[in-house]
């Protein structure tokens, strides 16, 4: 720890422990999770950063989704976000997720996760390589200083649209909605 | 009036300490995998950021098991003496340590049972099963340590080994101490017998359910488990300390040499740990008994 963030640290501990603890979801939804182990293994030492994959969605705040989304896939991705308890980032790994990648076509993927839940960021590339994940880490700590990484609270408000969108694309859901502003 | 101070002051350390070997833990196994690894700090962290979240309580039981829990660990630290420091040091002693020792896994079981979920449940099973493994060992062990030093009492024990030495230097004890060492990591949940968590197979078993501020008070109640378990080896077979930094340096000692051993062994299934835990741990410590009954 840096002697010159202790003032960061006497401020506002909250934000600093949300920096520097991320708990990643270890969840692969697709190809891009052959990147993960490597990254959290003894070649490029994730947990360094503070970031290591926990088990289960209650004990995680950051969520990699890793690789294309098929429909089959975005209903747990989606049940897994909510179970998340705020504050949670969700950050999308590799082309796929952004606009489709090389799915832009397919019938059973989903071109644009940020329709269906709130992404706070994206890291480009099909594979983006592990050093992507630390740029990546690297500037969602700044996001977080700054108060924009904020999709938890834009999924709250506008709640109404990514359920309407989940459900336009997934028919009916079969669990209740998060929030009441349906 | 210092009764209450040494109460709140042996509550902070065990936080403090406890801690410590938690952060120490992660740094020393990413330092054997050849990686650079977390902060030392890095549980504090963590602890910060979970009491910062939402958590998601699953009713009542889930609550009170948690404070129950922790409730039992603190009221262990009360009667395991620190150096000199032991508040409740004229009541109890090693029997009534033996039976507050299965409040905590109890209060975790009430907890985690009441969130429903199917690991937690695997988890909870098997952290009983291995209780039931390690408390037949431990028990034969209090035994015999009772028996040679004619006391119950922890605090007089410590006394006796000041005056003549560690109780691996009395030979009758010697095979019970040796159990005590094969049944450490079962007691804090070190790798051979990590099967309780088992992040990879059950989810982290228990904690499935728990995030926030329940997950924090779960991490800082197995700070307190590992703690008490260090804490007692020490104090029945390395002598105590006469001052508390002795202590901890002892506590550190060991805690580092069942790091290594966490760090390079498998986890046993739980039929193999039980096995394992009733036939070495046991005989060794049963013949140790006969023979401190012999020689005394």
């Amino acid at each position: 720890m840096d002697r010159n963030k202790i003032g960061k640290w006497l401020r506002s501990p909250g934000k600093m422990g949300q920096k520097y603890s991320l708990h990643a979801l270890y969840f692969c939804t697709g190809c891009g999770i052959i990147e993960i182990p490597p990254t959290i293994t003894a070649r490029w030492d994730a947990e360094r950063f503070g970031v290591i994959p926990v088990a289960t969605p209650r004990q995680a705040n950051l969520f990699l989704v890793t690789g294309y989304v098929s429909l089959k896939t975005l209903r747990p991705i989606i049940r897994s976000y909510e179970q998340m308890p705020e504050p949670k980032y969700m950050v999308g790994f590799g082309s796929c997720p952004i606009n489709g990648g090389m799915y832009w076509d397919s019938y059973n993927t989903i071109k644009h996760l940020d329709k269906y839940i709130a992404v706070d960021g994206w890291i480009a590339g099909c594979m983006p390589r592990p050093e992507a994940v630390f740029v990546a880490v690297t500037h969602l700590w700044t996001l977080i200083d700054k108060g924009m990484a904020d999709g938890y609270k834009r999924y709250r408000e506008n709640y109404r649209y990514y359920r309407e969108n989940q459900e336009k694309i997934l028919g009916k859901l079969e669990w209740p909605p998060l929030f009441s502003n349906v | 009036m210092t009764t209450i101070l040494e109460i709140i002051l042996i509550i902070f350390t065990a936080i403090i300490v406890g801690l410590f070997f938690l952060g120490l833990s992660r740094k020393v196994i990413a330092r054997i995998h050849w990686r650079y690894g977390p902060p030392i700090v890095q549980p504090v962290i963590d602890i910060i950021k979970l009491f910062n979240q939402t958590g998601v309580s699953h009713g009542t039981l889930f609550n009170f098991g948690i404070i129950f829990s922790l409730a039992g660990s603190v009221v262990v630290l009360l009667f395991l003496p620190l150096g000199k420091i032991c508040p409740l040091s004229s009541s109890g002693g090693l029997l009534v340590i033996l039976y507050l020792m299965l409040i905590a896994p109890l209060g975790l079981a009430l907890s985690g049972g009441e969130a429903a979920n199917p690991n937690a449940s695997i988890g909870i099973s098997r952290k009983f099963l291995l209780a039931m493994g390690y408390e037949v060992p431990l028990l034969l062990i209090f035994l015999a340590v009772m028996t040679h030093y004619n006391t119950i009492s922890i605090v007089e024990i410590v006394n006796k080994q000041i005056r003549t030495g560690w109780s691996f230097q009395h030979i009758p004890l010697l095979l019970s101490g040796i159990a005590y060492i094969l049944i450490l990591p079962a007691i804090i949940g070190l790798r051979p017998f990590e099967m309780i968590q088992a992040p990879q197979e059950i989810s982290s078993g228990p904690m499935t359910e728990y995030g926030g501020k329940f997950l924090a008070l779960t991490t800082i109640q197995h700070a307190f488990n590992v703690f008490i378990g260090i804490s007692l080896f020490v104090n029945l077979f390395l002598g105590g300390a006469e001052n508390p930094g002795y202590f901890f340096l002892k506590m550190l000692g060991v805690f580092i040499i069942f790091l290594f051993v966490n760090a390079v062994f498998p986890r046993l299934r739980i039929e193999q740990a039980i096995r394992y835990l009733w036939k070495w741990p046991t005989l060794l410590a049963f013949a140790g008994l006969i023979i401190v009954m012999i020689t005394s």
